[in-house]
């Protein structure tokens, strides 16, 4: 198990528009924050996975919902392909205050597959992923990549 | 404004420049349209045939009935795609994955998908291992079965060959006759080409087949693991001279996307390795080739994969190479599991 020294290396706190990137009425876009708890870590299936999140600049009353998710995709040659392990939505109504903006903590059991592959067409990646849903259908959303499992690279071998 | 009433959009990588949301109301309102058109053709046919029937326009029979299929399915289909539509609107991917993972957890689905809910998106390996072996615990079965290749062969050699001899005697009649028909007679050319090869490929099959018998892979472990051995023996029957035959345990990653209008595949080899290997040996009727020895898969090796649109597969491949009976090829998958870390309680 690999365990970096600076662990609590703070996630850059960029976000990520999904769909239309001029937002109207603000002057800044909100902040996305997530954080793992070991980002640096080589995770195996049974550990189990810490995260953080958090939301800036923005108002609480702009805020539909909030959803945090693990999940898998694929990379490469091949059309994505999806998987989540772990999913949660918030909508205001969850909080006692209605704001979803202070910050919240999740936690999980990691799966026994599957594991994060970096093959030649095929590629798995892990990640959690914060997605922010705003009024009039904006959306932003951040993730943080880790790896599961000790697989090698595949070896360059045309047959 | 704009984006949101443009008539058509572009897409750019994973991201399209149209509104969403303008989407899911459009889909909504094709949907619905479908649901009315349906339900109101199927209740009008329905309720004047109750009411008052006319036969010389509405005969109950063949027609009528299918007539009511087509417009309830029309209903069905719409019904079905404006709750879908209301459902996944708006909906994140990652919503949506999550729902169809709660689905695929019920009971009764879980038994039938085609991965287990401990192994996510790992095949299952029943149907490896119902097959019990007789030197060791498993035999495993092959990816194409030999005899379908020989059959399909065997049909086309058939179907051309009589073809080409109905027509070959037709047109040697009319020449005969003194009425030759020319077209015939050029037509006959390339369909002589053809069946010359369908004779080739059908007797090169059967001369492989029958040189190179059945062959048979036995372990004595599955499913496999990284980093972990197991036993194998290998059975190959026929009546020819080996210069030699290697069994390799060979991981592919395969790649289905889409391209225009096409969906193809990609196939690409991961990582090959070395199993067993015999060198220049006669194998006699009644007198297989055997061998045996020790399958390991390499530590930190990737385990079975299936998705949508991607896999890895491992399976074992035999060669057999013979200077007069040429090359045989033939694949018998394996799945591979993940390593599961071994929990110590405290």
């Amino acid at each position: 198990m690999e365990v970096s020294l600076d662990a609590n290396l703070a996630s850059s706190s960029r976000s990520r528009f999904a769909g239309n990137r001029n937002p109207v009425g603000s002057l800044m876009e909100p902040l996305l924050s997530l954080q793992i708890a070991e980002p640096r870590r080589i995770y195996q299936p049974g550990d189990e996975l810490a995260c953080e999140c958090q939301i800036d600049a923005v108002d609480a009353k702009e805020i539909q919902a909030v959803e945090t998710s693990v999940l898998w995709y694929t990379e490469g040659k091949g059309d994505e392909d999806l998987g989540v392990h772990y999913f949660n939505r918030r909508v205001p109504g969850d909080c006692e205050n209605r704001d979803l903006r202070p910050m919240h903590r999740f936690t999980t059991i990691l799966p026994n597959s599957p594991l994060s592959y970096s093959g030649k067409i095929v590629k798995v990646r892990w990640c959690a992923r914060v997605r922010l849903f705003l009024k009039k259908g904006k959306e932003l959303y951040f993730e943080q990549p880790f790896s599961l499992g000790n697989i090698a690279d595949s070896r360059d071998d045309r047959s | 404004m704009a984006r949101t009433f443009r008539l058509w959009l572009k897409k750019r990588g994973g991201r399209r420049t149209g509104s969403r949301l303008a989407g899911s109301v459009g889909e909504a309102v094709f949907f619905g349209i479908l649901f009315l058109l349906g339900a109101v053709s199927l209740t009008a046919v329905i309720t004047s045939q109750v009411r008052n029937p006319t036969p010389e326009i509405y005969r109950l029979g063949f027609g009528f009935w299918l007539m009511v299929l087509v417009m309830a399915s029309f209903a069905l289909i719409g019904g079905i795609g404006i709750v879908w539509t209301a459902l996944f609107a708006g909906t994140s991917a990652e919503r949506r994955s999550a729902l169809v993972k709660h689905a695929a957890g019920m009971d009764l689905i879980s038994d039938a998908m085609p991965t287990s809910l401990e192994y996510p998106n790992v095949p299952r390996d029943a149907y490896l291992t119902n097959s019990p072996g007789v030197k060791l615990k498993y035999r495993l079965p092959t990816e194409q079965a030999p005899v379908w290749r020989l059959g399909l062969s065997a049909l086309i050699f058939l179907l051309s060959t009589g073809m080409t001899s109905v027509l070959s005697v037709i047109v040697t009649q009319h020449h005969m006759a003194g009425s030759p028909d020319w077209f015939l007679t050029l037509f006959m050319a390339p369909l002589i080409v053809v069946n010359l090869w369908a004779v080739r490929y059908f007797f090169g099959e059967l001369r492989g087949q029958t040189r190179f018998g059945p062959t048979c892979i036995e372990i004595s472990d599955h499913p496999l693991r990284p980093g972990s051995d197991c036993e194998i023996f290998v059975s190959q029957a026929g009546r020819l001279s080996l210069t030699s035959l290697v069994i390799w345990l060979v991981c592919e990653e395969e790649a289905t996307y889409s391209q225009g209008t096409d969906i193809r595949t990609e196939i690409r080899v991961a990582s090959r390795s070395q199993v067993l290997r015999e060198e220049a040996t006669q194998i006699e009727d009644g007198a297989p080739l055997e061998c045996s020895g020790t399958l390991r898969v390499p530590s930190h090796a990737m385990h079975s994969l299936q998705s949508g649109h991607n896999a890895i597969r491992w399976k074992l491949v035999i060669e057999g190479k013979s200077e007069r009976s040429g090359t045989m090829k033939r694949s018998f998958p394996v799945i591979v599991y993940p390593t599961v870390k071994q929990r110590t309680d405290a």
